[in-house]
C-alpha cells in the first residue's frame, strides 16, 4: 500500500455525441409488434379486425351506402327551413365569421411579435393543415354530397378570404389591432344579424347545423363566465352569495339535462309577468343549456381554484394587490389553465347534448336526419345507417376539433411551467 | 417581557418615531400561543435579524407586520400606520412593506419582468413603459437582467429568489421583510442572494430578516433578536449576541447552530 495517494488526473475523454438510434421498418416491427409469441398473436388478430373494419367502412361509404337521401336533403340538414331564396344569408354569415376570426388571429399574432416572451413558430401550411383537417374533411364531404359547382366556388372563395384576412390582420394599424376583441364580438353579432335583419329569418325558426352551431357556441360563450362567477361565489366569504351559488350548483347538477329542457319549454313562462312576450323555444333551449353547463363549469373551475397554493395569494397580497385583483390577475389565470382539459371536455359534452333539443321540438342535425328517412321517396328502405353516419360525422368533427385545439392550447400555455 | 435581556440601543427614525413599533403582540392558533407578547422596535435604516428554533414564532411575527397573519392582541405600527382590520390601512402598509418568502412564490404564469411590474402597474398605477424601465433597473440591481423574459420555472432557485427580491423592491418599499430567504436554496446559490441583501442593507433599507445565516447576521445586522416559544428572549448587537449571550436559551441555541 502506498503511503500517500497521488492525485491523479483523469484522462479527459471527448464525448462522442449522443447515441444514434436508427431503426429500420423491419426492426421496428420486430421490436414492437412481434417481440413475443403472444404479442405476435395479438398483432395478427387485431390487424385482421382493423383491416376488416376499414374494408367494411370504405365499402359502406363508397359502394353500398345509398347517399341519395342525404344528398337530396343536404340543405335541409344544414339550415332546415331557411328560405331557399335567402341562402345567401348563411353564406354571408360564414364569410363574416371567417374573416373577422382570421383578422383577429392575424392581429393577435402581430401583437405577439413585439413581445419576446410570446414568440411562436411561424404558421406554416403544414401546421394549418394539421389544425384544420377535421373541418376541411367535413367541408369536402359536404361538397362531394352537394355535387354543385357553386358551393365549390364559394368554399374556395371562403378559404381565400380567410387566408387574406389572416394576412391582412397582421398588417392592421396598431390602434385597430388593440380593438381586435371588439372586432371579434362585432363579427359574431354581425353574422347573426345578417341571418335575421331585413327579411331574414329569426333564430326561432332556425334549424339543422346552423341551429346546432348557434346553440352550442351561444351556450359556451354564456356558460363560461357564469360558471366562473359561480365557482368564485362558492368560495366567497359572503355567506349569502356562497349559499346561493352552492344551492344553484347542487340543484342543477342533480337534475338531468332533459328535465331542464322540458322545464325551459313548459315552465319558463310561469316566471314572466302576464303580457310579457314569451321567449321562443330556441331561447328556452339556449337558457337551459347555459344554466346546465354553467353548473358543471363552476365545479371544474372550483377544482382549479383549489389547486392554487395559498402562498400565491399571500405573495399577491404582499405586493399590495386588492382582493379582486389577487383573484383576477394571479389566481384565476393559473386556475383556468390548470383545468383547460376538463373545461373543454365539458364543452364537448355540451356540443353533443345539443342533440337533445329535439325533444322540445327543435330540429338540429340528428333530428332532421331521423325525419328524412320518413319522406315518401325514402320511406322503409332501411336508410338509418346512412343518415346516422352523416349526423355522427357532423358531431364528431366538432368534438374532435375542440379536443385537438384544447391539447394545443394546453401545450402553448404550459410553456415555462415546470 | 420581563425576562428579555436587552442591550444596545434601537436607533430612531429621522422623524423621531421608529419605522416599526410592536407592543405586546400576541397571536393564537386555536389554543396554541404562537406569539406571547412581542415588544420590538425597528428604526429607520436598521437591519434586525431574527433567529430562533423552528416553531418559535419568527415567521408568524413578521407575517403579522404586513397582515398576512392577524395578531390577536397588542399593537403594530408601521411608519405611523397601525395594523388593524381596516383594509385601507392594510393596503397602505403592504405598499410600504416588501416581503420575500422562503419558497420565492413568484407567479408562474407571468414572466420575470411581468412579475416585477405587476405591483407597480396595478397598485401604483404606473404606465407600462416606465414600469418596465424601473423593473429592468431592479433586475440589474439583483443581477439578473438577462432573465427578464423567462418564466420563473426556467430559473434556478437563486435566480428566482433574486427575482422575488426585485419584485418586492419594485414597489419602492420603506421596509423589507425576509422570511428565511435562503433556507430553500442550494449552498452555491445562498451567496448570490445574500450578496443582494447585503447591498440592500448598505443602501440604507430598513430590514427584518428571519434567517440562520450567522455570517450575514454578524456582518450586516444592527441587532440580532432571539425568539423562543413565542417570546423575544434576547436582543443585542451581533457582537454581544454571538460572543457574550446572556440568556441560557440563546447559549443553547448558538451552541447547536455554530
Amino acid at each position: 500500500m502506498a503511503d500517500r495517494v497521488e492525485a491523479t488526473r483523469v484522462e479527459q475523454l471527448e464525448p462522442s455525441g449522443p447515441p444514434v438510434r436508427e431503426i429500420g421498418v423491419r426492426r421496428w416491427l420486430r421490436e414492437n409488434l412481434f417481440n413475443s409469441w403472444y404479442n405476435a398473436a395479438l398483432t395478427l388478430v387485431f390487424g385482421a379486425v382493423l383491416a376488416w373494419a376499414i374494408y367494411a367502412s370504405l365499402r359502406f361509404v363508397f359502394v353500398t351506402g345509398r347517399w341519395e337521401v342525404v344528398r337530396r336533403n343536404l340543405t335541409l340538414l344544414l339550415v332546415e327551413r331557411f328560405p331557399r331564396d335567402q341562402l345567401w344569408r348563411p353564406w354571408a354569415a360564414m364569410f363574416i365569421l371567417a374573416i373577422t376570426i382570421a383578422l383577429f388571429l392575424g392581429a393577435s399574432a402581430a401583437a405577439r411579435r413585439g413581445d419576446p416572451t410570446r414568440q411562436r413558430p411561424p404558421l406554416t401550411p403544414v401546421e394549418v393543415a394539421r389544425r384544420m383537417w377535421p373541418l376541411a374533411f367535413l367541408a369536402a364531404a359536404l361538397l362531394l354530397l352537394s355535387r354543385g359547382l357553386l358551393p365549390v366556388v364559394l368554399v374556395v372563395a371562403l378559404s381565400a378570404a380567410t387566408l387574406g384576412a389572416r394576412l391582412a390582420g397582421e398588417r392592421l394599424p396598431p390602434w385597430l389591432r388593440r380593438l381586435r376583441y371588439l372586432l371579434l364580438a362585432l363579427g359574431g353579432v354581425a353574422a347573426v344579424e345578417v341571418l335575421i335583419l331585413f327579411g331574414g329569418e329569426g333564430w326561432e325558426r332556425w334549424g339543422g347545423l346552423m341551429l346546432l352551431l348557434f346553440l352550442a357556441v351561444g351556450a359556451i360563450v354564456l356558460s363560461f363566465p357564469l360558471g366562473v362567477v359561480l365557482a368564485l361565489g362558492r368560495r366567497s366569504r359572503l355567506p349569502a352569495f356562497r349559499l346561493v351559488c352552492t344551492v344553484y350548483i347542487e340543484l342543477i347538477r342533480g337534475v338531468p339535462l332533459i328535465t331542464l329542457l322540458f322545464m325551459g319549454a313548459f315552465m319558463l313562462g310561469f316566471f314572466f309577468p302576464p303580457g310579457f312576450p314569451r321567449p321562443s323555444p330556441v331561447v328556452r333551449a339556449l337558457v337551459a343549456l347555459t344554466l346546465f353547463t354553467a353548473a358543471y363549469v363552476a365545479e371544474v373551475v372550483r377544482g382549479g381554484l383549489q389547486s392554487i397554493p395559498h402562498a400565491q395569494i399571500e405573495a399577491a397580497q404582499a405586493i399590495g394587490l386588492s382582493p379582486p385583483k389577487v383573484t383576477r390577475l394571479v389566481v384565476l389565470p393559473q386556475a383556468l389553465r390548470a383545468v383547460i382539459p376538463a373545461l373543454v371536455g365539458q364543452f364537448i359534452s355540451l356540443w353533443k347534448d345539443v342533440a337533445l333539443v329535439s325533444i322540445i321540438g327543435l330540429s338540429e342535425v340528428l333530428n332532421i336526419a331521423q325525419r328524412i328517412t320518413q319522406q315518401t321517396d325514402f320511406r322503409a328502405q332501411g336508410l338509418q345507417a346512412e343518415v346516422l353516419a352523416f349526423a355522427g360525422l357532423v358531431y364528431w368533427v366538432g368534438a374532435y376539433w375542440m379536443s385537438r385545439e384544447s391539447q394545443r392550447l394546453e401545450k402553448r400555455l404550459g410553456v415555462g411551467e415546470r | 417581557m420581563s425576562d428579555a435581556v436587552r442591550s444596545g440601543e434601537a436607533s430612531v427614525a429621522s422623524d423621531g418615531g421608529p419605522m416599526i413599533e410592536c407592543r405586546g403582540v400576541e397571536k393564537w392558533f386555536g389554543k396554541f400561543a404562537a406569539l406571547r407578547g412581542i415588544d420590538l422596535e425597528v428604526g429607520l435604516r436598521e437591519v434586525v435579524v431574527i433567529v430562533g428554533p423552528s416553531g418559535s414564532g419568527k415567521s408568524t411575527f413578521i407575517r403579522c407586520i404586513n397582515r398576512l397573519e392577524q395578531h390577536d392582541r397588542g399593537r403594530i405600527v408601521v411608519d405611523g400606520i397601525e395594523v388593524t382590520d381596516d383594509i385601507r390601512h392594510i393596503q397602505e402598509i403592504r405598499r410600504e412593506v416588501g416581503m420575500v418568502f422562503q419558497s420565492f412564490n413568484l407567479f408562474p404564469h407571468l414572466t420575470v419582468l411581468e412579475n416585477v411590474t405587476l405591483g407597480p402597474r396595478q397598485v401604483r398605477r404606473l404606465p407600462k413603459q416606465p414600469a418596465e424601465e424601473a423593473a429592468m433597473a431592479m433586475l440589474e440591481r439583483v443581477r439578473i437582467p438577462e432573465q427578464a423574459h423567462k418564466y420563473p420555472g426556467q430559473l434556478s432557485g437563486g435566480q428566482q429568489q433574486r427575482a422575488a427580491i426585485a419584485r418586492a423592491l419594485a414597489m419602492e418599499p420603506k421596509v423589507m421583510l425576509f422570511d428565511e430567504p435562503t433556507s430553500a436554496l442550494d449552498p452555491e446559490m445562498i451567496k448570490e442572494v445574500l450578496d443582494v441583501m447585503r447591498g440592500l442593507a448598505r443602501s440604507g433599507m430598513t430590514m427584518i430578516v428571519v434567517s440562520h445565516e450567522i455570517g450575514f447576521a454578524k456582518e450586516v445586522a444592527d441587532r440580532v433578536a432571539m425568539f423562543d416559544e413565542g417570546k423575544l428572549v434576547e436582543e443585542a448587537t451581533p457582537e454581544r449576541f454571538f460572543n457574550d449571550p446572556q440568556h441560557e436559551r440563546t447559549k443553547l441555541f448558538l451552541s447547536q447552530i455554530l
